[in-house]
């Protein structure tokens, strides 16, 4: 456990590859920007299982959100190959629906994350659930590179507790049920379609519709910051 | 992104995009999320740099006029705006707000206008006209309900070779060339030889039969003498379905085409029933055979289940009303000559007058009789009782065949509407100049006349007077007054105004409130110019620029008559279907979304040229 408080004083690596030194070096969005001022980049991945430490990434999806509009025409979405000693496993399978011939030929971890690094640089990135997607990602950049993904980051999951525990507050519910954080229940609560679930592209579509509907929810008092939106939702400094 | 492509695939005008385009579009489409009551795009602001298509939610469209902001239009899934001020690159003209929460797909421009430079049906879609896209709106059905009527060319249906003679054929030698080439019509080469033009005639098997064997005629008889000439041509890339009403219109089994004004080859009534071997348009042939009651009943029943078929086949209801105009004369053709035949020859010419949605040719279902009789003045004794006879024979027929008596008694068995042609002229006199309200309910029957049968030229007779009506401004005032008295059923907001009162709740006239109302200006624009046509389109078409009708507006109500009328026989037909007796009044709430856009665009359309009539008009008066 130490180990991981002192990897962020550590100094960097020597060596690294162009884009991830590019990545690390982008500045910060100024958290006193309108949010809309803020290019964001949404991620979702698929996995072996949910440990990131044992299991490993089989895809990744980004879209990006720039002046408050997703862009389809800035999505990313790439396939990786696990490492031998992670093979898919038939329980995973049923989920994501990737058969181990779908990733056999996919490219390397190596070769995928400076590719998403270059995307993600400069950018906000916005996940729902960061223990996974983040995780993961971690994990994948301390063993390639020994560093540390960089925030800010903005996970739909804990601003949807926001609100729900805002609503609490001001309906002054007594229910403790737990909230419902699925994505596709939220984004049908909110109205929204819900693209097939758990393919990396389409989740990472469906969190980015979620994301921008919760920011309208703050825009009934006024436009917000990314300052507000990371003190209702941030996940990663 | 399949999400994207399959919403898009449901929704005109993408879904007639072939599905690559529809992919590119996926692909390229920014999504945008709007909190209720968001400002998306703003009146007089930036102009639209996208296409937004409505995924989820809905919007409202907002003017502002003299300080005032108005709601004009609400638009809900599936929907687009933006469009005007993309295509003009001008400002917006409306503000748009999201009604309630709202999810867009934003088309950039640059893409937008590939696509409308690309394919013109979409181009069409987002005209800025009103014409245009009600134009557009019965295109599409066309393409889609029946493409073999609606899509193929008549050039295409050609088989036989064409075979020309030369007009001092003699009939046997004719025959042959027939023979040889298995053709059932030759062309016959009038001058200037050489060159088969418009003027050349025809000569089919059923002639050779009819006109030869039947009549006994030497074989060495000139072909010239037994030809039709000139032929009934048409235009080689009409459509099928034209062709098809022009062969009824003037009962020929054969039609040459011509291209560039030369005879190209001919088709016949069997190469149409190759295409389309149920279709029931050839049904004037039928009354040949008919002998008994039942079999005209039965021609009728058919004539019925012809508009069904044709409705189906996307078919515009104005060729609708011509097809069975074209029936239905047939029809009373025959019953008059079955009378004549029993009452022997008339005294004296005469002629059989249809009035009202007959005589304007836009009776598509069964509806009440409306007719009246002119006969020659001076007419030999007895006359009077033989017209008596005629007419209670051919009414009385008629309600057989399953058209109604006229609960107003407009028919030629009251002797107030079977009268000498100088009577007729009074009539038509006295109401021009003493417009008092029941002239004016006249004039709406009386001045759609068209003559079926007989051999007086009602015509020449009364047109001329209807006509001089024109310079009455008096009449003129009263007649547009009587035009406005319906107002198109639309308010201000561009919504619907509804019945709401009891069982007629939420309901819409479309014949008093939809119909009527253009027939109404038509007939008064045809007046004003001197149009001696009773078709309400052709009014509207050769009177506009000639009257206060501008060309823009007679477009505009043009395809909005044929849009209102498709509504309301595709309603009446649905009712028929379910055993009721048809109606005009409208369930709004079980149009569709797309007809209830379209009823609003035509009732737009209508309301703008009533407005425009009551300033032209009241202005004449006060003058």
């Amino acid at each position: 456990m130490m180990g991981a408080a002192m990897f962020l004083f550590r100094r960097r690596p020597a060596n690294l590859p162009e884009p991830v030194v590019q990545y690390l070096d982008a500045p910060r969005p100024d958290p006193a920007l309108l949010w809309r001022d803020v290019p964001y980049s949404v991620m979702d991945v698929e996995t072996t299982g949910l440990n990131p430490r044992r299991d490993a990434l089989l895809a990744i999806g980004l879209v990006d959100i720039d002046e408050g509009r997703i862009r389809m025409d800035r999505r990313w979405y790439s396939l990786v190959r696990p490492p031998d000693d992670a093979p898919v496993n038939p329980e995973a399978i049923r989920i994501h629906g990737l058969l181990p011939q779908d990733v056999e030929h996919a490219p390397p971890l190596d070769d995928v994350i400076p590719v998403m690094l270059q995307r993600l640089t400069g950018r906000v990135l916005v996940v729902h659930v960061a223990d996974v997607d983040i995780g993961f990602l971690r994990q994948a950049m301390r063993r390639l590179y020994g560093v540390e993904p960089r925030g800010p980051a903005i996970d739909t999951a804990r601003l949807a507790w926001h609100f729900q525990r805002h609503q609490h507050l001001i309906e002054g519910s007594g229910s403790d049920q737990e909230p419902a954080l699925q994505l596709r229940a939220l984004a049908e609560s909110v109205g929204l379609p819900v693209y097939p679930e758990h393919n990396a592209f389409n989740d990472a579509l469906t969190t980015a519709q979620l994301f921008l509907a919760q920011v309208s929810m703050f825009e009934a008092h006024g436009t917000p910051r990314l300052r507000d939106l990371l003190r209702a939702g941030g996940c990663l400094r | 992104m399949e999400e994207i492509v399959r919403f898009l695939l449901e929704h005109p005008p993408f879904s007639q995009l072939p599905l690559l385009q529809i992919q590119r579009i996926a692909s390229a489409v920014q999504i945008e999320y709007f909190g209720q009551g968001a400002h998306i795009l703003t009146q007089g602001g930036k102009p639209a740099s996208f296409l937004y298509l409505i995924r989820r939610g809905s919007v409202d469209l907002l003017q502002e006029r003299n300080g005032v902001v108005e709601l004009t239009d609400t638009l809900s899934e599936g929907e687009c705006f933006g469009y005007v001020s993309l295509i003009r690159g001008k400002p917006p003209i409306s503000t748009v707000r999201a009604h309630e929460a709202t999810l867009c797909y934003l088309i950039p421009a640059a893409l937008f206008h590939q696509l409308r430079r690309d394919y013109p049906s979409f181009a069409q879609f987002f005209a800025r006209s009103i014409t245009d896209r009600l134009e557009h709106a019965l295109q599409q059905r066309h393409a889609t309900a029946a493409p073999e009527l609606f899509q193929t060319r008549l050039r295409d249906l050609i088989t036989e070779p064409l075979v020309t003679v030369s007009p001092d054929t003699p009939v046997r030698e004719a025959a042959r060339r027939m023979r040889e080439a298995q053709a059932s019509a030759l062309i016959v080469d009038l001058p200037p030889y050489g060159v088969l033009d418009a003027g050349s005639g025809i000569v089919t098997d059923r002639d050779l039969r009819n006109r030869v064997v039947a009549e006994g005629l030497d074989y060495n008889t000139p072909i010239a003498q037994v030809m039709s000439a000139p032929a009934i041509t048409a235009p080689a890339d009409c459509l099928v379905f034209e062709g098809l009403l022009k062969m009824i219109e003037h009962g020929v089994h054969h039609l040459p085409l011509s291209d560039g004004g030369q005879i190209i080859g001919v088709v016949s009534y069997r190469d149409f029933l190759r295409l389309q071997s149920h279709n029931p348009l050839l049904m004037p042939q039928r009354l040949v055979r008919a002998h008994s009651d039942a079999d005209l009943r039965a021609y009728t029943e058919q004539v019925t289940a012809t508009v069904g078929g044709l409705l189906d086949a996307g078919a515009r209801v104005s060729d609708i009303g011509r097809a069975v105009a074209a029936a239905h004369d047939a029809l009373l053709v025959h019953i008059i000559r079955d009378a004549e035949a029993a009452l022997g020859p008339p005294p004296c010419p005469y002629a059989w007058l249809v009035l009202g949605s007959e005589g304007r040719y836009e009776q598509t279902l069964r509806t009440d009789q409306d007719n009246a009789l002119i006969y020659a003045d001076n007419a030999p004794e007895g006359a009077e009782a033989y017209f008596e006879a005629l007419a209670e024979r051919v009414v009385e027929q008629l309600v057989r065949c399953g058209f109604p008596r006229c609960p107003g008694n407009v028919m030629a068995t009251n002797p107030q509407w079977r009268q000498p042609r100088s009577v007729w002229q009074n009539y038509f006199r006295q109401w021009i100049s003493v417009p008092s309200e029941e002239a004016l309910l006249q004039t709406a029957i009386f001045f759609d006349l068209r003559p079926v049968y007989g051999t007086l030229d009602t015509e020449a007779s009364l047109r001329p007077i209807i006509l001089r009506a024109r310079e009455n401004r008096i009449f003129l005032g009263r007649l547009a007054r009587a035009a406005l008295r319906q107002t198109a059923p639309i308010n201000f907001f561009r919504q619907l105004v509804l019945e709401r009162r009891g069982d007629q709740r939420g309901v819409i006239d479309l014949k008093y409130r939809g119909t009527a109302m253009i027939v109404d200006l038509a007939r008064l624009f045809a007046l004003e110019a001197g149009v001696p046509d009773t078709n309400t389109i052709t009014r509207l078409r050769k009177s506009a620029n000639h009257s206060s009708l501008s060309e823009t507006s007679a477009e505009e109500l043009i395809a909005a008559f044929e849009l209102i009328g498709l509504l309301r026989l595709r309603w009446q037909y649905q009712q028929l279907r379910q055993g009721l007796e048809p109606g005009n009044q409208v369930e709004v709430d079980k149009l569709t979304p797309l007809e209830r856009r379209e009823l609003k665009e035509a009732l737009r359309a209508v309301a703008v040229a009533q407005r425009a009539v009551a300033v032209t008009f009241q202005t004449s008066l006060i003058a």
